[in-house]
């Protein structure tokens, strides 16, 4: 019996022409946007390459440790190719030195800003957006519909259950829709190998993880499809409540669950952190100039009496002792200043982070902000991307700084040019050696944090969770809906 | 007879159930994007003059104009948070300097990614995405699904000419549903003043212009839906039509006019020019290091060996300047060149769709289409004089793009004068006016009536056809 | 009776077929060279099968679609050549009226009334005219898409009636309805022949068909293959005739008569 009306359930699918245009339709869109999206990994690769290249030659050609400008990129994945996330909206590459912070600068988006008026389309807005609209599609008249045309009474006519008959529905349904969209996902992942998209173990594994999501996203909408069916009397009216809801929940839960909490809670832009850092470091510099005269108008009290030569002595006497105190003064300053510049990152960060999780568990109100967020986070191209890039970029840039200036010591050089003026000697011009190139074979490199599987898996399994929740609601919901449902 | 059935198709939409619903959705996405655009703007607003304010406070605790670090920002315009077209993908900060050239950072989406995940719901999104599959919706069974329920047959079995019919259905399907959007679009202009959101008078004629325009926008798809059902003899069909055109149209075709018009036309690396530029001012640093190495002070007083030393490195700067800002004008003309042909060609393929024209349109009329970066540049660039001036006034030099040397004497004891932040030229950003915006956007507003003729007349003479059985 | 009908006769014919035949695009003649008319005053039952051909003639009438060649005249204006003139002296009512979903009854009859040209009828005159069909007054404020078949038909001779055109075009209009329904429609279609109107009726209901009509023409594969006058009808079996002439039609006739029976 469950097996002739499966049967049944896929055979009115496959037949339909509803079935042939929304194959079709699906099919172009997802080898599109896979295609697409290996394009454009391509191309930020080659850029990549390209810019580490340029950056390497760049270092090579300076003429001394401290004049080097080193610049880390972030580096492309192949699963921005499925989920580009908040891959385009975030800089693509900071600038590393000791006097500057960390800050990704320039987005794909910022550079390309003809990208940036239609924007991509990528395999998870497509599932998000197109397929669950199949979805409604193929099930706004599941119940009601055959009730219109009058099959319902016939069929139960005969001695089935409720139960068995809704469940062949799900079950035909499902398998209409979920198989001949894994068809043009195969060819799609068939793409990468074609193009020899470099994919490790690790990236299969998120990208069925995804396509196992996007089952799930697409079940749920199957499972609110039949309930609103099994709610209602006629089809028209199904249909349209399943639109305003997928309405609802695909374009406007998401959005306003953000804007909520931007209102709830108001974070400071960068510019305003920058003004207050730079508030900061100016003060502190000022603040350090005073100290500085103040030590040396103690140090000239002490020489207090002296005539020129005892004076000289003196002075040579001190000089280390001197250079060195005054050294310790200026590091403290540039800890400071960067203790500073992190407290206040920090706190901003700290507020960003509350406001995202306000914010992302208003939208999860709406499955669609569930696949959306675990989908971000199988690809790894979440909202934390651009922290664990700034994270790791920081730790490099110590790294970094510390490596030159071991290599400025052991040049003796400091880069730039030193005057020293003497009321003796005069003026003295010191511009530092002049080498063609540097050696950078021993120049700590950059490498992209790498997020492993499971993080990005236990990240992601609360939305796994929420879906799954979702569609036990809407299934059970149909159940109970149909259980009641008044057949004439 | 025109006036009879186009009063029938009024009264019909509006005591259909499938209206009231979606009226209630359209009103409330309207007002809600109209509601969040203020929130929106105002938020921006909040941050923009924090960030001005630190930045005033930070001048202030100077006491010399050459310490200043000076940063001018792009500020929010009200309709750009309603018509958000590239405002947020853009860098809205630029560090000021007297010479060379500028950069601008910190986009909107960089700063808070939280809103990239899931964008903005703006005008533009509500009209373009949504509004146009309501229009679908509403109509894609005007016509066959008067002839499966059985009334058409009823209403041609008097002396009614098609062309009327047709006509008062393709008028009063527009004319009442435009009048039902127009009423949230009318809540949410007022609620924009009550909000605390003041237009100027230019500003409410291009957001006037912009609803007109996506009414327009709204009229296309609804002549298309009626069109379509006027083509076919099942309601499941036409909409799945619709549907079809719907997908190709809002997601489809604008994306693929931009990767294939990338395809055929190189843009150069953009790092790659940055890192030109930057070796060929360190090529002419090197270049300039036995000068500087061959420098030789006049006397030996340290105030006035200072002195010469500055203005001889000065000099040098900016003689490099002037080779570096050819070398970029050079190297930047070839790329803004490659790269304007290549936008030109991808707006011009995306135009088949009439949904990417009402992009270009509504972001044009906004102020915030790809111009709005270009805009932002060169009020900068005109501020950069302004400001290279003041600070030639203030502290004898330009600073900028080359050597800048600071000193400070801590001998005098005098009590440090504090700088006046007001002193400072103000940055005043140029927005489009009514008329420039009109101007830019004539091809596209012009499309737009073209399309909905073509599709109001497609409608019309696919009617005429129609095997009323 | 008979003298009324014998004085309307030498009238000229409101509804006339002259030649009409129709060949679809897939080759299927559907009318061949068919000839009828009706004068005011009269009811002219086509019988017939399914795809006899009746409906394509009500759909020439109604210039829903062109004769391969011949004319149709309604009122002596050629259908073809100029339809508007033409179907302002017809009304229509169908097999299964279907109205406006979300109209009220009053204000759909108002809508189709007025489409047919009439527009100085009051509410008073809608009333009049949904009453006379036998429609509750409860109803006339009622969305339409709550009504039952036999209201909508209801409806669709209200307006037949309010458009008042000399002509009146029946496609089937009694199947599905209830016998007590369908006698009263069969009585207003009566009235209104009585007032003179011309009206021409499809119908598969052989008895309902001897009841009223004054000729019966019985189409077979788009041929009128008989053609009987009242009072030809007169003592002879239609039931014998019709299964003479539908040979080919046979089950179908008795379907329909068993269905009838059933009613």
């Amino acid at each position: 019996m469950l097996s002739l009306l499966i049967q049944k359930e896929l055979k009115n699918i496959l037949l339909s022409p509803k079935f042939a245009a929304t194959f079709l339709v699906c099919s172009v869109l997802i080898l599109i946007s896979i295609f697409i999206g290996i394009n454009e990994y391509e191309n930020a690769v080659r850029q990549f390459e390209a810019n580490q290249q340029i950056a390497q030659q760049d270092i090579a050609q300076a003429s001394s440790w401290g004049q080097v400008r080193n610049i880390a990129h972030r580096e492309p994945t192949p699963m921005q190719i499925f989920v580009s996330g908040i891959h385009f909206d975030v800089g693509r590459l900071s600038g590393i030195s000791s006097f500057d912070d960390v800050k990704l600068v320039r987005s794909p988006y910022s550079d390309e800003t003809l990208f940036a008026i239609f924007r991509v389309i990528d395999f998870a807005f497509i599932v998000q957006i197109v397929l669950s609209l199949f979805a409604i599609l193929f099930t706004y008249d599941a119940i009601n519909g055959e009730r219109e045309n009058g099959t319902l009474k016939l069929a139960f006519a005969n001695s089935v259950s409720r139960v068995n008959y809704l469940f062949a529905k799900f079950a035909g349904i499902w398998l209409g829709l979920i198989i001949p969209l894994l068809i043009p996902i195969l060819i799609g992942l068939l793409l990468l190998l074609v193009f020899k998209v470099p994919v490790g173990a690790d990236e299969w594994m998120s990208i069925s993880g995804l396509i196992g999501l996007s089952v799930l996203y697409v079940t749920f909408f199957i499972g609110i499809g039949i309930l609103v069916s099994a709610l209602t009397r006629k089809s028209s009216l199904s249909f349209l409540l399943l639109l305003v809801i997928w309405i609802g929940s695909v374009l406007i839960l998401p959005r306003m669950g953000v804007m909520a909490a931007g209102q709830i809670v108001p974070t400071e832009s960068i510019a305003q952190l920058e003004a207050k850092q730079e508030a900061f470091q100016k003060a502190r510099w000022d603040q350090y100039s005073a100290e500085l005269s103040d030590i040396w108008r103690s140090r000239e009290a002490e020489m207090e009496g002296m005539d020129e030569n005892e004076r000289r002595a003196y002075r040579d006497d001190k000089e280390w002792e001197w250079l060195e105190k005054d050294d310790v003064l200026r590091k403290k300053v540039q800890s400071d200043i960067i203790e500073n510049n992190r407290t206040l990152m920090e706190e901003s960060r700290n507020r960003k982070k509350v406001q995202e999780k306000l914010a992302f568990n208003i939208a999860r109100l709406s499955p669609v902000s569930s696949f959306r967020l675990a989908a971000m986070n199988l690809a790894g191209t979440d909202i934390d991307l651009k922290n664990r890039y700034e994270q790791s970029m920081r730790i490099y840039k110590d790294d970094f700084t510390q490596f030159v200036e071991k290599k400025q010591e052991e040049d003796g050089g400091h880069g730039g040019f030193r005057i020293s003026v003497d009321s003796e000697s005069g003026v003295q011009l010191d511009f530092g050696r002049n080498d063609q190139t540097l050696d950078t074979s021993d120049m700590p490199r950059y490498s992209a944090p790498k997020t492993s599987l499971q993080t990005s898996i236990a990240s992601s399994i609360p939305d796994f969770g929420l879906l799954g929740l979702f569609i036990l609601l809407a299934f059970g919901g149909s159940f109970i809906a149909f259980l009641r449902y008044d057949m004439r | 007879m025109f006036k009879l059935i186009f009063i029938k198709e009024l009264k019909e939409i509006i005591q259909s159930s499938r209206f009231t619903i979606s009226f209630a959705v359209c009103s409330v996405l309207i007002i809600l994007s109209f509601f969040m655009g203020a929130q929106n703007y105002l938020a921006s607003q909040a941050q923009y003059e924090a960030a001005v304010q630190e930045n005033r406070k930070q001048i202030a605790a100077n006491t010399e104009w050459i310490m200043v670090n000076h940063s001018i920002m792009l500020p929010p315009q009200p309709l750009m948070a309603l018509v958000n077209g590239i405002s947020n993908d853009i860098g809205r900060n630029i560090e000021m300097s007297g010479r060379g050239e500028l950069r601008a950072d910190n986009t909107r989406f960089n700063d808070e990614p939280i809103f990239a995940v899931f964008r903005f719901m703006d005008l533009e999104f509500i009209f373009g995405i949504v509004l146009s599959l309501f229009a679908i919706i509403f109509a894609y069974d005007a016509i066959n699904g008067e002839k499966v329920g059985g009334t058409l047959k009823l209403c041609f079995a008097n002396s009614v000419s098609r062309a009327s019919f047709i006509g008062g259905k393709l008028a009063g399907s527009f004319v009442g549903l435009s009048i039902a959007l127009l009423i949230p679009m009318l809540i949410g202009c007022t609620l924009l003043p009550v909000l605390g959101v003041q237009l100027t008078s230019d500003e409410w004629i291009r957001l006037g212009i912009i609803l007109a325009s996506g009414l327009a926008y709204f009229g296309l798809f609804l002549a298309l839906a009626i069109g379509i059902s006027a083509m076919t003899n099942r309601p499941s069909n036409s909409f799945l039509i619709g549907l079809v055109f719907w997908i190709f149209a809002v997601l489809i075709v604008p994306r693929a006019s931009v990767l294939i018009s990338g395809r055929m036309i190189d843009v150069p690396n953009v790092d790659d020019i940055t890192s030109q530029k930057n070796r060929y001012r360190t090529q002419l640093f090197e270049e300039d290091r036995p000068k500087m190495s061959s420098f030789k002070p006049e006397g030996t007083d340290p105030q006035n060996v200072m002195q010469q030393f500055s203005s001889y490195m000065r000099e040098l700067s900016s003689k490099r300047q002037e080779k570096i800002d050819a070398f970029t004008e050079r190297i930047n003309e070839d790329y803004e060149n490659k790269r304007r042909e290549q936008e030109k060609l991808a707006l011009n393929l995306s135009r088949v769709s009439p949904a990417s024209v009402f992009t270009l349109a509504s972001t044009e009329l906004a102020g915030t289409s790809l111009k709005l970066q270009n805009r932002f540049m060169d009020s900068a660039t005109d501020y950069q004089n302004v400001y290279g001036n003041f600070m030639q006034e203030k502290t004898g030099e330009n600073q900028g793009g080359g050597f800048r040397m600071i000193m400070i004497t801590t001998d005098d004891q005098e009590e440090p004068e504090y700088l006046d932040p007001n002193e400072m030229p103000r940055f005043e950003y140029k927005p489009v006016s009514a008329s420039m915006a009109t101007a830019s956007s004539m091809t596209d507003l012009g499309l737009l009536i073209l399309f909905n003729l073509l599709f109001f007349g497609g409608a019309f003479a696919a009617f005429l056809k129609y095997d009323l059985r | 009776m008979d003298d009324q009908h014998n004085e309307t006769i030498k009238q000229a014919p409101l509804l006339e077929a002259r030649n009409l035949t129709k060949v679809y695009e897939d080759g299927v003649k559907a009318l061949d060279n068919l000839q009828l008319k009706v004068h005011p005053g009269e009811i002219f039952a086509m019988l017939g099968g399914n795809g006899a051909g009746k409906t394509t003639t009500i759909n020439i009438f109604l210039d829903f679609i062109q004769p391969t060649s011949g004319n149709a005249f309604i009122n002596g204006v050629d259908v073809n050549k100029d339809p508007l003139e033409a179907k302002k002296n017809v009304a229509f009512v169908s097999e299964n009226v279907q109205l406006y979903p979300n109209f009220t009854a009053i204000q759909n009859v108002d809508f189709f009334v007025r489409l047919g040209g009439k527009s100085n009828y009051k509410r008073n005159d809608y009333e009049a005219a949904l009453l006379r069909v036998g429609l509750q007054r409860e109803a006339f404020d009622k969305k339409l898409k709550d009504f039952s078949k036999g209201m909508r038909q209801k409806c669709g001779i209200a307006i037949a009636i309010l458009k008042d055109a000399p002509a009146i075009l029946l496609d089937e209009p009694t199947s599905g309805l209830d016998p007590k329904a369908g006698k009263e429609f069969t009585r207003l279609v009566g009235e209104l022949r009585d007032e003179g109107k011309a009206i021409l009726m499809s119908t598969h209901d052989i008895f309902r068909a001897k009841e009223i009509a004054d000729h019966v023409g019985i189409l077979n594969a788009g041929v009128l293959v008989a053609q009987k006058t009242y009072n030809e009808l007169k003592g002879v079996n239609l039931e014998n005739l019709y299964v003479e002439y539908m040979a080919g039609y046979m089950e179908e006739a008795t379907g329909s008569l068993i269905n009838s029976l059933a009613e």
